[in-house]
């Protein structure tokens, strides 16, 4: 009798193992589709990055004015701050495939591309600095106190970001990339806890600061 | 892929082989879903009623069992288990109404559970067949000659019957009116794959020989009516159901009744599992289903019930740490940034979950033509689906934690 029985149970595991895969294959395109996303973006960026790279090399032969350089660090750092916030949404939705992970991460290397990048600038063009918002944070980690910080410290960056425009370069950036090149700019910091900020790199902020008083620290 | 994940996709594969199984299982036997065997013999047949405090419905119980249609039913035996109310009083006047039909004996002392009262009352019982039905419930006229067929198979030891709600004034009495079509349509399911595991106490009749046997209910289960499904399936006896066969009874009105309701047939559930834990993977379908899916229940709505407290009191203390940190930091407390409308491919998942299951219960509920009721509305299944289930593994705990302190009285 049990033997009798045994077929539907089968044939219910089959349908299931069949309608299960399916989904998840559907599912992983669904997030690779994303990930495709993210990557035609990061392409894109990739090629501004090489141009604003180029222009600041030539800048070291040939005056090209500070105001074009400005611009291009300053509309550079915007386009990948938003390209942040979707890449963001995404990694907090995409759940079958760690993909977007190494995404992030290449996303980091460039904005520490552009860090050095505004650094260079800053030397450059002393008289027409920009103010430069470093934002250092626990990208993986499971600490609640940790994660609530993270988002009201992305609050207040985007209220300052949208007080100052195109005055301000703002570079988020996850300190557990384990980027060689990052952990060496930061040995020149004395960062004793994540998040922080670093203003115009000088300033180190660890505790939770409103726009006016990170403003206080612009010279 | 992180645990909540694998938890989600476990629990959504958990979801789609059950509902698979039952979609299958009535696929490949949907002419027989109805059907019942003719009657070839008719059964001396005696049914009993436990009676404790049941003055309001035990007269229309005893009126609609008198109306039963079924010629070989000898006694209707009212078991009064030393009720406070007027129960005794109401049902005596039927013994002398009816006499040698109706017969209404007392409990020596109250046994204080219906099992107690059930046993008593079969020892009265002289026919081929027993039936029980609550002092609450009202069976069809045809209900007994719908079961009787069944009994020419002789490995046959019960026969149960549709049990849907008779009062529906109130919305949990709604919501409780769709449970039991699902439960029925469900339960048909489980006779095809011979793993009937309750035969309600609403309307069940059993074969006395095989009663006798196994010494009839547990007075010690809170649910003896699981418990002796179960002791017949143990002892090799086949349950059957008899679709038209419908028995109406009164649910519950009231939330706390209700809950009272659901920890008494989850405490049963619990005594059961433990007293047949020995027959895992062993004893046929007993063994090899209906013990493991009834363990696999109180798994997946414990654990689950357990994750999804985690997840809501991370979420709560996020949110109320976000915003205490910008009061603190004079920032927004909300944002649009806070808003996240992406979905994730796991949505896919539970929607096709929900919306599988969501047919499977408008399916179970057009099974059942009722003239007398209107038809459930979509805002009441609506409700059922997506919180009416959901309190499942919140009393869950509760049956658990009586259980685990010993309070298993009714």
């Amino acid at each position: 009798m049990l033997q009798n029985k045994k077929r539907v149970f089968l044939e219910a595991l089959l349908l299931t193992l069949l309608v299960f895969l399916l989904g998840m294959l559907v599912g992983v395109l669904f997030e690779e589709k994303r990930v495709d996303v993210i990557k035609e973006y990061y392409i894109q960026s990739e090629v501004s990055l090489m141009d604003i790279f180029a222009l600041n090399n030539f800048a070291n032969l040939k005056d090209v004015g500070c105001d074009n350089l400005r611009n291009s660090n300053v509309d550079f750092a915007d386009r990948i701050y938003e390209e942040a916030k979707l890449l963001d949404r995404y990694e907090k939705s995409g759940r079958l495939t760690d993909d977007m992970n190494l995404q992030h991460k290449k996303y980091d290397v460039m904005r520490t591309f552009l860090w050095i990048n505004t650094m260079k600038y800053n030397e450059l063009c002393e008289e027409k600095r920009t103010h430069t918002i470093v934002y250092l944070y626990d990208y993986s980690t499971k600490d609640l106190s940790i994660k609530a910080t993270n988002s009201v410290w992305s609050k207040i960056l985007e209220d300052l970001k949208e007080k100052y425009g195109h005055d301000i370069i703002l570079i988020p950036i996850a300190i557990d990339s384990n980027l060689v090149s990052l952990n060496s700019i930061l040995e020149n910091f004395e960062i004793e806890k994540y998040p922080a900020l670093i203003v115009d790199n000088k300033y180190v902020i660890e505790e939770l600061s409103s726009v006016e008083e990170i403003e206080e620290y612009f010279e | 892929m992180d645990f909540i994940t694998i938890v989600f996709l476990l629990y959504s594969f958990i979801a789609f082989y059950f509902l698979f199984l039952f979609i299958l299982t009535y696929i490949q036997n949907k002419k027989e879903f109805f059907s019942v065997p003719s009657i070839t013999k008719e059964y001396s047949l005696s049914i009993v009623v436990p009676c404790f405090n049941g003055a309001e419905h035990i007269e229309d119980t005893i009126k609609g069992l008198l109306n039963l249609n079924y010629k070989q039913l000898k006694k209707i035996i009212i078991v009064d288990d030393c009720s406070t109310d007027d129960s005794y009083a109401i049902a005596k006047k039927f013994e002398k109404k009816y006499p040698g039909k109706v017969v209404v004996v007392q409990t020596p002392k109250n046994t204080g559970c219906s099992a107690g009262a059930k046993n008593y009352g079969a020892k009265f019982v002289k026919t081929e067949l027993i039936g029980f039905t609550d002092d609450d419930s009202h069976p069809e006229k045809d209900s007994v000659n719908h079961i009787i067929g069944f009994f020419d198979d002789e490995k046959v030891g019960a026969v149960t019957s549709t049990v849907l709600v008779k009062n529906r004034d109130n919305f949990i009495l709604k919501l409780q009116s769709i449970e039991y079509k699902v439960i029925k349509f469900s339960r048909k399911l489980l006779e095809f794959l011979d793993s009937i595991y309750v035969t309600p106490g609403p309307l069940a009749i059993y074969r006395k020989s095989v009663f006798d046997r196994v010494n009839g209910f547990d007075e010690k289960n809170l649910t003896e009516d699981i418990e002796i499904t179960w002791h017949l399936q143990y002892q090799g006896y086949k349950i059957k159901m008899a679709v038209p066969s419908r028995v109406y009874s009164v649910a519950p009105s009231k939330v706390k009744e209700w809950i009272n309701q659901r920890n008494r047939w989850n405490i049963g559930g619990l005594q059961t599992i433990n007293k047949y834990k020995g027959t895992f993977l062993k004893k046929g379908m007993l063994g090899n289903f209906v013990l493991p899916f009834f363990v696999l229940s109180w798994l997946v709505g414990l654990f689950g019930i357990f994750i999804l407290g985690y997840r809501v009191f991370r979420t709560v203390a996020l949110k109320y740490l976000s915003a205490s940190y910008s009061v603190q930091a004079q920032t927004a407390v909300l944002s649009l940034s806070d808003i996240n409308l992406t979905i994730s491919a796991l949505v896919f998942f539970g929607l096709s979950v929900f919306f599988l299951s969501l047919f499977y219960t408008i399916f179970a509920l057009s099974n059942v033509k009722e003239k007398q009721y209107k038809r459930e509305n979509f805002f009441t299944v609506g409700f059922y689906m997506l919180f009416y289930l959901l309190a499942y593994p919140v009393i869950l705990i509760i049956s658990l934690y009586k259980f685990l302190k010993g309070d298993t009285k009714w």
